[in-house]
């Protein structure tokens, strides 16, 4: 009986961890080449609505989940083209990607409200995408660090000066991280809405695109520790729901702030160990500033 | 100057042909819809007094952006600030509302106002003490801000009378902000006129506005004159904290009549844009805050009367900010070309 218990937690944690992690390794990959891109969160929301829109009209889960990936891609062209095209303040870009997914997606979700929506069949207990995004993980920190392509990257994340010289196109390597991002975060937008909650809400995504950017720090820019930070913040939202069905005397109002405070709290814990800091790559520093300061 | 009124028009003549394309595609006359709206957001007494009822939230939210950012920091916390200001506020009016008098609405603006400095606070000290990026955190709070008011108006402060409505009771007219002329405008619109004054005075205009200016542009020059970073770091978070609270607890009293869940349509979001849209200048925030307040106005109307969804409005300020950023990059080139 425990472990049964313990078992469905475990799944339940899967299942939640599961568009967050997506979402998170996509804007590692984009941090790691200097770029940031608030505008995940908007990416999440177009993903979700089209992805949604393809399993309730044409059908099929998998033609669903590309299809949101491609939403996420289409809306990331606009971040790259103000960052990029034309230097625009990164935060302020990555907002207005924000803003414009959200409305889009409120526009367009409206005939979706209360609609279902199928998935796949499980596999050992949970959906397979879950194994999917699982494995991933280790492709794209093989990805990152064991290849060429990930090693250009990286380069230009420290310095897209010094990529220049070294004959690299630097602005050419963050439109392709930009665009990674925005197919990940708009695939795991159609996660949340196709696979986990088979149902659509207005503003489905109750900001897990915004935690995705902070605990990218949390993670220290490293796809793989994208996994843990993924899960603990599954768990966490695992609680949520777990500790309302069992009567929790606590207002699921209050429980609802738990996945929202855990991730401030690891973001201040994280920044409390002195070296932190040194993770971060060095492209990032100006938009980003994190100097320590006391 | 005249570079930045060129930036301006070009930023507008985008916008409005990014706008009708957006009207042809959802398959409205793109021409007759722009025109509605301007009647909408100004045609008459009543659309004016609509478009400053949504002003006022908004440009007292574009002055919580715009005060933190006076030092190069960048909150998006105002929504969160304007729940917490507006529960703090709703506290104070629930503690008092049994010994009414004049005192009580003073005494509810001031909690409003601590509510807010408190939670614009926490992200200032983040930032100040450990380096935790100030537009994450304040991200993170909003929702956290939101969540909490959700669970007092659905708890122990829930007005039985409301028959499972969940809100408070209301306010009474001693804690109640003011409405003027008789409209559904209220004193918030004013006290957001005194914040545009007094902060392009203190923080602009004053000594204390050139030690911002100073750790803006350079903090390392900054730290060597003496000044303090961190200090001014919490200061400004928590200032511009407590202005979104005055927006929350106008919203609650004056507007809602009472605190219940979706106080904020988004205000706080549409208050970064127009402190992104102004420059970070507090003169300018206001005449953009009633433009944007139009638009907004004019897209509920036109969601009553022309039935186009209310998220429309939301699309616009999306393309509105792309535009100007967009057109912003362009007149930076120009200006490094030329100068």
């Amino acid at each position: 009986m425990a472990e049964w218990a313990a078992l469905a937690w475990f799944a339940a944690m899967l299942r939640s961890a599961t568009p967050l992690l997506l979402v998170l390794l996509g804007e590692t990959l984009t941090q790691r080449s200097g770029i940031i891109n608030l505008g995940v969160e908007g990416q999440m929301l177009v993903g979700a609505v089209v992805g949604f829109a393809v399993a309730a009209t044409i059908g099929g889960p998998l033609v669903a989940l590309v299809a949101g990936g491609g939403a996420g891609l289409l809306l990331s062209l606009v971040h790259a083209l103000l960052c990029l095209g034309f230097r625009a303040n990164q935060m302020g870009s990555g907002i207005a990607v924000w803003i414009l997914g959200l409305g889009i997606s409120s526009y367009y979700g409206r005939s979706f409200v209360g609609a279902k929506v199928t998935t796949f069949a499980p596999v050992l207990g949970v959906s397979p995408v879950i194994w999917s995004a699982i494995l991933l993980v280790p492709l794209a920190g093989w990805w990152l660090y064991r290849t060429r392509p990930g090693l250009v990257w990286r380069a230009v994340g420290e310095s897209v000066d010094n990529a220049h010289a070294l004959g690299i196109r630097p602005r050419g390597v963050q439109l392709q991280a930009i665009l990674v991002g925005g197919v990940l975060s708009g695939l795991g937008g159609a996660v949340l809405s196709v696979d986990y909650t088979q149902t659509w809400a207005n503003e489905i995504t109750k900001g897990r695109g915004l935690v995705a950017v902070g605990l990218v720090i949390v993670a220290r820019w490293n796809p793989f520790l994208a996994l843990p930070t993924a899960l603990f913040f599954g768990f966490f939202e695992a609680a949520v729901l777990r500790l309302q069905a069992v009567g929790l005397e606590v207002s699921s109002y209050l429980l609802a702030c738990l996945p929202y405070a855990a991730c401030l709290a690891v973001l201040i814990a994280v920044h409390l160990s002195a070296r932190h800091a040194s993770y971060m790559p060095e492209g990032l520093r100006g938009v980003f500033d994190a100097e320590r300061r006391i | 100057m005249i570079r930045a009124a060129g930036a301006v028009a070009l930023a507008a003549v985008c916008f409005l042909a990014i706008a009708a394309a957006f009207f042809l595609l959802i398959g409205k006359p793109p021409l007759q819809m722009l025109g509605t709206m301007v009647l909408y957001a100004f045609g008459d007494g009543y659309s004016l007094s609509e478009t400053l009822v949504k002003a006022t939230p908004i440009l007292l939210c574009a002055l919580a952006i715009i005060v933190p950012a006076r030092l190069g920091l960048i909150s998006v916390g105002a929504d969160g600030q304007l729940y917490i200001g507006a529960l703090a506020g709703t506290a104070v009016m629930l503690a008092g509302t049994a010994a009414r008098g004049w005192w009580l609405l003073p005494a509810v603006l001031l909690g409003a106002m601590a509510g807010g400095a408190l939670w614009g606070g926490v992200a200032g000290v983040l930032k100040a003490r450990i380096g935790v990026n100030e537009t994450i955190s304040t991200l993170l709070l909003n929702y956290i801000g939101v969540l909490l008011v959700n669970h007092f108006v659905y708890g122990t402060w829930r007005d039985p009378a409301n028959l499972g409505w969940p809100s408070t009771i209301p306010f009474p007219p001693e804690a109640t902000v003011p409405s003027l002329f008789g409209t559904r405008v209220h004193a918030g619109f004013l006290i957001a006129l005194v914040g545009v004054a007094a902060g392009h005075a203190w923080l602009v205009r004053s000594r204390f506005g050139v030690e911002l200016r100073v750790l803006r542009e350079n903090r390392k020059v900054g730290d060597m004159v003496g000044l303090d970073y961190a200090r001014n770091a919490i200061v400004t978070m928590a200032i511009g904290g407590a202005i979104a609270g005055i927006a929350g607890i106008c919203e609650a009293s004056a507007i809602q009549g009472r605190l219940q869940p979706g106080l904020s349509l988004g205000y706080g979001l549409t208050g970064f844009l127009v402190a992104w849209l102004s420059g970070h200048s507090f003169v300018w925030a206001a005449p953009i805050s009633v433009l944007i307040g139009g638009l907004i106005a004019a897209g509920d109307a036109l969601q009553l009367y022309a039935k186009v969804p209310a998220a429309s409005a939301t699309v616009l300020q999306g393309l509105l900010f792309a535009t100007a950023l967009a057109v912003a990059g362009v007149a930076r080139r120009q200006g490094a070309r030329n100068g």
